[in-house]
Formats: C-alpha cells, sequence, structure tokens
C-alpha cells in the first residue's frame, strides 16, 4: 500500500471500510437476475470487490435493482429500501428504470423509478455483462469519496415528495410515513 | 388414423361443424350448451390432457371465441403410435356483454388457473368455478386489459405520465 | 407415559400465515407463496404470481411480426432458446416457410446448448436450496462456458436473437465445432466429481427421496408434462411424438424413473442433461452442408396471410406451446403462450406442499423447476 492510501485509510477509515464491503440485498426483482448469479460464483469472483449478498435488508447497504420494475414489485422495493440503514446506495442494471426500455407501453411496468425512490448510478446493458457490473462498482467507489453518491440525503430532505409520488400509484401504501412529515401526527 | 376422431365426433354429436384444417390439427366449431358434453365425451376417448384455454377477442363481429385445446396422452408406456400427434381445437362463441359459461374444473383440473386468468383479462365469468379472485394483475381496470378497446398507450399517458419529477 | 395438558394441546395446534415472499434468501425469481402453518407442518399453500407480469400478448399486438423477435425471448431469461423457436415456428406455419437441412441441424445444435445451460442453471438453485455450496461453483462455472459458445455464434451471452423466420441468421463461425467439442469433453470428464460429490450423497439422498410425491394419475389430472411426468414412468417427450428441427434423424433415448418424488425428478434432469451431451456430438458429426435460411419477403411491409395454429416443442421445463391468431396484417391478431411454468407452479406446487415441513418449500419448489418469468409473462 502506498503512502496517499495509507494515509486516506488513517484520516477516514469510515468511509474507507464503508466502500470495499458493500453488503447487496438478495431481491431478484426482473430479469437481471440471470447475470447476478455468475458474478458471484467463482469465475467472475465478485467477493475481491467487497461485495456479496447477504439475507436481509437491515443487514445491507447496496441495493441492486435488476431491471424492469413492475407495479406490484415496486411496494416491496419501497418497503425494503425504507428497511436499509444509512448510507445506503442504490443502483439499477439496464435501460428499463431510465426509461421503460422496451416495455414503455406496459400497463403494468413503471417507466421513471426515479420519482418513487432515488436512484445513484446506471449500468447500460440488457443484461449487463459481469464486467460491466464490476465497472459500475468501481465508480461507485469514486462517487463516494467525493461525496457524490447522496441519494439516501436526498430521500431524507425531499421526503415528502417522494411520498406524495408514492401515493399516487397507491391508494394504501399500508405504513405510516418514515420521517415525520409536517403537522400530520399531532392532529 | 388422423380421420378417426374426426368420425367419431361427427357420429356421436349433431350441429357442430368438424374440420381436418392440418396434418395433426383438428378444429371443432360448438355451441356454447353442448361444450361441457364434448369436452367430458373426448376425455372418456383418452384425450386426457388439456394444453390451453384461451379467448380471442373478434370486436368488428362482436363476440368472444373461447378456445380449448386438448391431446393425448401417451396409450403405451414404451411406443408411440401416430394418434398422439393429433390436437383437438374446440372453439365456442360467447357475446361480449355478460360473458358466462359453465367451468371445466370437474373434466379437467387444470383447466383452473387458466379460468382465473381469462376472468382477469377479459371479464369472462366461470359458473362454478371455487376461486375466481384476481391472478396477475395488482388493480382493478375500467375494462379488462386484453380486450381491443382497451388502448395502453393511451392509460399509460393519463395514470402516470402526470406524475412529476422529484426536485431539489 | 407423557402427560399433555390441555394447554399446550391448544398452543402448538395454532395456525399461523407466513410470507415466502419476493425478498428471501431462499427464493430464486421474484415469486411469493403464502403458507399456512401449524407448528412446523404446511397445512395449506396458496401461490401468489404477478410480480413479473408486463403484460407481453398486449404488446405483442402493436408490433410487427418482425418486431416482435427481440421483445420475445425475454419471457424467460434461464432459456431464451426456446421461446424464440416457438415462435418462429407458428409464424412459418401460418406463412407457409420452409427451412432447409443444415438449417435445421443448427437449430437443433442451438436448442440443446440452451437446454444443458438451463439445467446447469437448475443445478446451482436446486444445490444451493440444500446447502452444498460445492456443486454450485462447478454447475455455473460450465454454465458460463457454454456461454462463451454463445457469444462466439451471435455477440450477446444471455439474449441471442439467433432463430430467424425460414432458418437461422448466420452459419457456424469457423472453428466452432472444435470449441463446442472440447466445451463439452471438459463438462462430461466432470460427471464423475458431480456423482460423487451430489448424485450419490446420502444427505442429498435422504432430504429428497419420499419428499413431495407426484403420482400419475394426479400429474395427467392438473396437466403436469415435462420432469414431472417423466419422474413416474411415461415416456412422453414431444420431440419423439411430433418431431421438429433434426430430432428425427439422430438416434437417443427418453430417461425415465419410476418413483415420482423430488429425488426421481432431479436424477431425471441428470439424466437428461447426460443424453443432450451425446445428442449435440451426434448432431455435429451429421450436419450437411448448404444453407442455412431461405430468405422471406420484406421485413418491413410483410403481412401474413389470415388463419390460426397451435404448435408446440419441449423445452427443459416441460411442453411449451404457442397458439396464433392472424387477420392478414402486419401484426399478430392474438398471441398466447402455453408456458409449463404455469400448471406446475399453481396447482401441482400447492398440492405438493400439503403436508410438508416448513424447511422444504424452497426443494420442493425448486424440484418441480419453476420459473417464475414464464409464469406472468
Amino acid at each position: 500500500m502506498d503512502r496517499s492510501k495509507l494515509i486516506k485509510w488513517l484520516k477516514e477509515p469510515m468511509k474507507m471500510s464503508n466502500k470495499y464491503s458493500l453488503h447487496v440485498v438478495y431481491f431478484c426483482t426482473g430479469c437481471g437476475i440471470i447475470e447476478i448469479p455468475p458474478s458471484i460464483t467463482a469465475r467472475w469472483d465478485a467477493e475481491r470487490f467487497g461485495v456479496k449478498p447477504v439475507a436481509t435488508p437491515r443487514q445491507a447497504n447496496l441495493f441492486l435493482i435488476t431491471g424492469y420494475v413492475s407495479l406490484k414489485t415496486l411496494k416491496p422495493i419501497i418497503r425494503t429500501y425504507e428497511q436499509m440503514p444509512e448510507p445506503k446506495y442504490t443502483v439499477s442494471l439496464g435501460s428499463c428504470p431510465i426509461d421503460g426500455g422496451m416495455y414503455w407501453d406496459s400497463y403494468n411496468t413503471i417507466n421513471h423509478l426515479d420519482k418513487y425512490i432515488p436512484v445513484d448510478g446506471y449500468i447500460a446493458g440488457c443484461m449487463p455483462r459481469p464486467e460491466a457490473i464490476f465497472a459500475g462498482v468501481t465508480h461507485l467507489w469514486t462517487m463516494i469519496d467525493k461525496g457524490m453518491a447522496d441519494g439516501y440525503v436526498k430521500y431524507r430532505e425531499n421526503y415528502e415528495q417522494y411520498r406524495s409520488n408514492q401515493e399516487e400509484i397507491y391508494a394504501d401504501l399500508g405504513w405510516p410515513p418514515l420521517f415525520g412529515v409536517s403537522n400530520q401526527d399531532e392532529q | 388414423m388422423n380421420n378417426k376422431i374426426t368420425e367419431l365426433i361427427e357420429s356421436s354429436f349433431r350441429d357442430v361443424d368438424v374440420e381436418l384444417i392440418e396434418e395433426d390439427r383438428v378444429r371443432v366449431n360448438v355451441k356454447q350448451e353442448s361444450l361441457l358434453t364434448l369436452l367430458n365425451f373426448l376425455k372418456e376417448n383418452r384425450y386426457s390432457h388439456l394444453a390451453l384455454i384461451s379467448c380471442v377477442d373478434r370486436i368488428e363481429e362482436n363476440f368472444f371465441e373461447l378456445i380449448y385445446i386438448v391431446s393425448p396422452y401417451m396409450q403405451q408406456d414404451e411406443s408411440y403410435t401416430e394418434r398422439e400427434k393429433v390436437n383437438v381445437i374446440l372453439k365456442t362463441k360467447l357475446p361480449r356483454e355478460n360473458a358466462q359459461i359453465g367451468t371445466a374444473i370437474e373434466i379437467f383440473g387444470a383447466a383452473e388457473p387458466y379460468e382465473r386468468e381469462l376472468h382477469e383479462m377479459f371479464g369472462i365469468e366461470f359458473i362454478g368455478h371455487p376461486r375466481l379472485t384476481p391472478l396477475f394483475l395488482e388493480r382493478e381496470y375500467d375494462i379488462p386489459p386484453l380486450r381491443k378497446d382497451f388502448d395502453t398507450r393511451a392509460y399509460v399517458e393519463e395514470k402516470f405520465g402526470s406524475i412529476p419529477p422529484v426536485e431539489d | 407415559m407423557e402427560v399433555i395438558s390441555e394447554k399446550q394441546i391448544s398452543e402448538s395446534s395454532r395456525e399461523l400465515e407466513l410470507y415466502f415472499g419476493p425478498q428471501h434468501l431462499g427464493m430464486v425469481g421474484n415469486f411469493s407463496i403464502t403458507l399456512k402453518v401449524q407448528g412446523d407442518r404446511i397445512v395449506n399453500a396458496e401461490a401468489n404470481p404477478g410480480y413479473l407480469h408486463r403484460g407481453f400478448e398486449k404488446l405483442m399486438e402493436t408490433r410487427s411480426w418482425i418486431q416482435n423477435f427481440p421483445l420475445v425471448c425475454r419471457v424467460n431469461v434461464i432459456e431464451p432458446g426456446s421461446i424464440e423457436m416457438i415462435y418462429s415456428m407458428g409464424v412459418e406455419k401460418l406463412a407457409g416457410l420452409e427451412v432447409p437441412e443444415r438449417g435445421k441441424f443448427v437449430r437443433s445444435i442451438y436448442l440443446e446448448l440452451s437446454r444443458v445451460s438451463s439445467h446447469l442453471f437448475a443445478l446451482w438453485a436446486y444445490s444451493k436450496m440444500l446447502g452444498f455450496d460445492t456443486v454450485g461453483q462447478w454447475a455455473m462455472y460450465h454454465r458460463d462456458l457454454i456461454l462463451d459458445l454463445f457469444e462466439d455464434l451471435t455477440g450477446g451471452r444471455v439474449y441471442n436473437i439467433y432463430i430467424w423466420p425460414g432458418g437461422v441468421r448466420r452459419d457456424l463461425p469457423e472453428g466452432f465445432e472444435e470449441k463446442t467439442k472440447q466445451t463439452l469433453h471438459k463438462i462430461g470428464n466432470k460427471v464423475p466429481d458431480y456423482n460423487d460429490t451430489f448424485f450419490n450423497n446420502r444427505i442429498f439422498h435422504e432430504r429428497a427421496k419420499g419428499i413431495a410425491t407426484v403420482t400419475r394419475e394426479q400429474a395427467t389430472r392438473m396437466g403436469g408434462t415435462g420432469q414431472v411426468l417423466r419422474a413416474t414412468g411415461m415416456k412422453y417427450d414431444i420431440r419423439k411424438v411430433e418431431p421438429y428441427a433434426a430430432y428425427d434423424q439422430v438416434d437417443w433415448e427418453v430417461p425415465t424413473r419410476r418413483d415420482g418424488d423430488a429425488y426421481s425428478r432431479v436424477m431425471v434432469v441428470r439424466d437428461e442433461l447426460i443424453e443432450s451431451v451425446h445428442m449435440i456430438f451426434k448432431l455435429l458429426d451429421k450436419i450437411p452442408d448448404g444453407p442455412v435460411y431461405n430468405s422471406i419477403p420484406n421485413p418491413f411491409k410483410w403481412k401474413v396471410p389470415k388463419g390460426e395454429a397451435y404448435v408446440r416443442s419441449e423445452c427443459s421445463r416441460g411442453e411449451l406451446g404457442f397458439y396464433v391468431a392472424s387477420n392478414g396484417g402486419k401484426s399478430p391478431y392474438r398471441a398466447h403462450f402455453r408456458t409449463p411454468s404455469l400448471p406446475h407452479g399453481l396447482t401441482v406446487l400447492e398440492k405438493a406442499l400439503e403436508g410438508e415441513s416448513i424447511s422444504d418449500t424452497g426443494n420442493i419448489m425448486m424440484s418441480l423447476y419453476v420459473t417464475a418469468p414464464e409464469i406472468d409473462r
């Protein structure tokens, strides 16, 4: 390890150890799940990047949204995202969460995922190769270094807008707001 | 050999319309009232595999066309005969308003999920089905989604197009 | 003699409702089962699909016949080649197109390679449910070698849109046959290790023998096909009943077992994998020369004549069928896929789970080979 890296570790140990051990929630949300088992097994080993899947969202800090999002899946995604402890990062694979992809005119898929939960980065490909997933993870490290991966901070600050967008889709969400929303509790 | 099932159906039922459309496919047009009797007859003649129940929306002629596809499983364990290739495609017509027909669950146990799916996608009611609850869809639509008068692009524009993006 | 009090009996017979839901370490795919349990035993199970529903049948009606090819191969992500083949067979039947001889052989080789990769994926998922990690790592590695072959052939690892109406898109590249034989030799040489580590292992036998038995009467009544039927002794395989592509020009056997439990189903998968590997060698020896496709009219203005057709084939999970109706226009009027996971995942699964223990849920679901995107389409 050279001198500059050693100084980084000594100055900000929390950020460095956070970066190099991103634990992924094990949730297969869409068709991208076909390239995740090759990434976590022996040939394209993801554990050398510190990435490994864990069982519950309470132990994870990276959420990979693998592909398109349907109406029925968005509710568990929001619920899982809210259960993760901070700091947490979201990365989505493919072109379907950006703009709809090839299911843009379907009555059962969500076109812009950005309006419902904050997304830090997008990885191109349909489906992205394991090498592309690793390139995305290393880019996320640079973003964490510079402080640009702050989706969770934006979620906390603009929670009212996110919550009203979520309530437009579902008539009753089933759980109370996560962060205290103005004067609703007192009335 | 392939014509055997056509002769059998024609000799036992009146007012059905049987024709051999390809080498191994027999198409039978039958009226709604005698559909279940014909299905039972086919099952007793060893045609016991219900492969698919489907529906086509003929909006111009104003009816639904229900389609049942049955084929035989193997008759002997070890050898294959010509008979196993034949599939019988049964078709019947239903009116578009208030479409109702009896369920085929007592004859073929495999019919249960297909009838549930057709109920929520087209709005057809199967009388006697024990569990006609939604299967794939998460919400109710005004017009069932697979009908030809449901415009999916207009629905997406109206329902999701007005949600604003989140700004800092 | 133990004396059990009234209070103990009433507490232990309380019924709980659990969700083996979409976010779960034991779930492969996005699917959910609602279980009602008493103690450790499942009393009632209800499958809850719909998390991956995209409305394919509505989308296919607004795109032209050729534009549907890239769309349709995403119906099942684990084996996209089988769905491309069945769509192409339906369109060819309506339009009256013929496939040349070499095209049929190349299609069979491509489909058998897809089948081997799909069975290796199932082996990873199943052994992960039981806790055998080493076998899973080997299976994924060998599957990756086959995906390298696909990359040589078409450029894409997973979604290769290779089958075209009238044949395949382009011929086999140079050196492909040598590479295929080397890869398959590598997989074949590892089979004794797979046998020693997993298939002859006493732990696998105790966890899979006698679990979730589906008899032949139950399977035929509930619409089961594929491994669910072949594990009860019936040699029902559409490649023998109604041959398509080049399956009637090589000799091969359909493997079966007798008992109908989870052990028999997994052993049928293993036997089919070995049979497919032998079949690819035979096909590579017999392949003739010639063109690989017959040309079609201008795809941007192609109108398929009016009619309807039902075609069927055998994919790695069971009988795959396709019903298509055309009105003489530029898009299909109605397209409906008959996928094998719909009766297996909804009717057979609910019946097979009754009376079993909770810890065997993933085991049973994977032995029936239920893949979630195929149920919802």
